[in-house]
């Protein structure tokens, strides 16, 4: 067993908490945080500095990366910050882009990026009728082959990027929008194309990242918009999710990782009775046991990440990661809370911030009920397969 | 054209503990590149690209500075190669020392037309380096520079006075130093890093640079110095002539 980060690592997280120095200064986040949208100079420079190339395939100017890499980077880039950096994600989401996309759709994509540092495309999944239960989506697709073109309707909701990314990956049923129908296709479809119009939803935290509810209304885009294969968009949805789980988690490690500094060095600083706080046994004992929760979370984390890279299939650990890194990353962070006092419970204090965007990651890329319900199928599997 | 920038490696001060004696504890110091060389280097490393330039760095120092997190920095901010001498008889060198090394590596690298070096390391701080080096290789010298020019045969070094801005023009070869404020050190790329460890880096020994000169002067001790205690006084902005009795203190420190 290694644990040791190579130099080219510790190299990167030196360059990045050094990118956070220069450009993520707390008067920024909290401008940020109110105008829902990270500024695209920034964006920028995290992809410039390249960490924003991380996992896109090399032939399209990106940088392989491995997922022990990509979760250190996200980890750090939370930590150092006490915040939501949005374009954590934004590679991750070029590389699913060039998993299906065309070689000229993907080259479109990365145009985007390039101009813009901001995520290419959002994603329109969700619907106010079907969230976990995805297959309850009533979106449509209808195919015009006469004139070569597609017809998309439906409501999209909770769509993070929406308003910042200037595509949209849609995914709807074909033709039919009943339950029982498994035929799914996915367009990526420039936002302000006619017919699509988007209402804000306001998140409680998360906000550097804006969210709104999608319409799509009559929306006419050529054919050669889908993305992958026809009726195949559910199975490419899917094929992502174990490494968008990884990354994910490391965002829920590295605010966890925050507060616990956080509180950290406050228990040694504040006095109350006569003693440093950290000298209260009740408060060392909840260091004790957010230092615990973090140690676990990060040898859960590293360790799945390396099965990833080591082509040992994830489904169950990424899961597992998903369900206990989000949980446990609010218990840490309330308790780091609890450990600031009444002042953690006041915007004086970033800790507010940590515990309400750290609660957010129970939800996002699958809730924690959900992981439990890919978990449990997948434990049975690992021990009892000769009976099922 | 090819540049040489000249980078010394010594232990993070970040991790330099003080003994109960006021010695230093570096047993727990990792190796890092001092300060002011990374502007040195990223002042080096604009002036290559623009005149397309070769540029290699250039250090030396105790056997601990080989160490390859470090080498991999310095080649992820432009740098082309990097030419070492790790050799423990540097351990304490002086600027002397130093300066007759550097050159000779200099003249060993060969065909180097301009020599960078930084303001002063971020140990000692003599600020002797650049020139002493200058001195063994017979080359003129300046120090403080803000920004660098090259047409290949000249460098036009700026330099800001208390009220006038001085612009040298010198012929090559030449020795420059760099003001820190002449660049701001570049946030390695993540390509850049990863590419790092495939540039060449050359080992010299003591011997091919026909070994290392005695010193000039003798290093006694060196100390931390001995911490002032808190005078304690405290100012009440709300009393008669308070403000007036704070200054006349801070005067009296100054
Ligand atoms: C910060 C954030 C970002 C998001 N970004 C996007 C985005 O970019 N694009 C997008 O399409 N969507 C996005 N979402 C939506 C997200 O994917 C959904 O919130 C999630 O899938 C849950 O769906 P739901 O909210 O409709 O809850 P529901 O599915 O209605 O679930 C309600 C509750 O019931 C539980 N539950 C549901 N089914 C079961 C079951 N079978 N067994 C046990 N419990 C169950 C759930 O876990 C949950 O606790 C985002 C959400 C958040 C909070």
């Amino acid at each position: 067993m290694d644990f040791t980060k190579t130099d080219e690592q510790e190299l990167m997280l030196e360059n990045l908490r050094e990118f956070c120095d220069r450009w993520v200064t707390e008067e920024r986040i909290q401008d940020w945080y109110d105008k829902r949208r990270v500024d695209d100079e920034v964006c920028k420079a995290y992809l410039e500095a390249g960490f924003g190339y991380m996992f896109i395939p090399e032939e399209y100017g990106g940088i392989p990366s491995d997922a022990q890499t990509l979760a250190m980077v996200v980890e750090e880039l939370m930590r150092t910050t006490g915040a939501t950096m949005p374009f954590m994600s934004y590679g991750l989401s070029m590389y699913d882009l060039a998993t299906f996309g065309t070689p000229e759709q993907v080259a479109k994509g990365m145009e985007a990026y390039n101009e813009t540092g901001q995520q290419c495309f959002s994603l329109a999944l969700s619907e106010p009728g079907a969230g976990s239960d995805n297959q309850s989506m009533t979106a449509t697709v209808h195919w015009d082959d006469e004139n070569g073109t597609c017809v998309l309707n439906g409501t999209k909701t909770m769509v993070s990027h929406a308003e910042t990314a200037p595509y949209i990956m849609f995914i709807g049923k074909d033709e039919d929008p009943s339950h029982d129908n498994k035929s799914y296709s996915m367009f990526l479809v420039p936002k302000d194309t006619p017919g699509i119009t988007m209402a804000p939803l306001h998140k409680i935290g998360q906000t550097s990242t804006n969210f709104d509810e999608v319409y799509f209304d009559n929306v006419v885009v050529p054919q050669s918009d889908l993305l992958g294969e026809k009726g195949k968009g559910f199975k490419q949805l899917m094929h992502n999710f174990e490494i968008e789980r990884i990354m994910l988690s490391a965002h829920s490690l590295g605010l966890a990782q925050a507060a616990l500094e956080e509180a950290a060095r406050y228990a040694a600083q504040r006095v109350t009775f006569g003693q440093k706080l950290f000298k209260h046994q009740l408060i060392a004992e909840k260091l004790t046991d957010m230092e615990i929760k973090c140690q676990n979370m990060r040898n859960m984390l590293y360790k799945t990440a390396w099965e990833f890279d080591n082509g040992i299939p994830v489904r169950l650990d990424s899961a597992l990661c998903k369900r206990y890194l989000s949980t446990t990353a609010t218990e840490v962070a309330s308790d780091a809370m609890q450990i600031i006092g009444g002042l953690g419970y006041t915007t004086e204090s970033k800790i507010g911030r940590i515990w309400i965007d750290a609660r957010g990651d129970s939800f996002a890329g699958g809730t924690e009920e959900i992981m439990v319900h890919i978990a449990g199928r997948e434990i049975v599997k690992k021990y009892a397969s000769d009976l099922l | 054209m090819k540049i040489a920038v000249l980078v010394k490696i010594l232990p993070d001060d970040q991790d330099i503990q003080v003994n109960g004696d006021r010695t230093l504890d570096f047993s727990r110091a990792k190796s890092t590149v001092s300060t002011y060389d990374l502007n040195a280097i990223e002042a080096a490393a604009q002036l290559a690209a623009k005149a397309d330039a070769q540029l290699v760095a250039v250090t030396c120092g105790p056997k601990s500075i080989n160490d390859s997190k470090t080498r991999k920095n310095i080649l992820s901010r432009g740098v082309d190669e990097l030419y070492m001498l790790a050799d423990d008889g540097l351990e304490l060198a002086d600027a002397y020392q130093t300066g007759r090394i550097l050159a000779a590596m200099v003249q060993k690298i060969g065909d180097v037309d301009l020599v960078i070096a930084g303001d002063g390391s971020a140990d000692l701080y003599a600020q002797q380096v650049d020139i002493q080096t200058a001195e063994a290789l017979g080359w003129p010298a300046i120090n403080g520079g803000t920004a660098l020019d090259t047409d290949g045969t000249t460098v036009t070094v700026t330099r800001m006075l208390e009220t006038e801005r001085e612009v040298i023009r010198m012929p090559l070869p030449a020795v420059v130093s760099v003001a820190p404020e002449v660049a701001l050190p570049r946030i390695a790329g993540m390509k850049d890093v990863l590419a790092a460890g495939k540039k060449p880096v050359v080992e010299f020994t003591a011997e091919e640079l026909g070994g290392i000169a005695a010193p000039t002067i003798e290093t006694v001790e060196i100390l931390a110095p001995v911490p002032t205690p808190r005078k304690k006084q405290i100012f009440d902005a709300a009393d008669e002539g308070a403000i007036d009795a704070f200054v006349a203190a801070l005067r009296e420190v100054m």
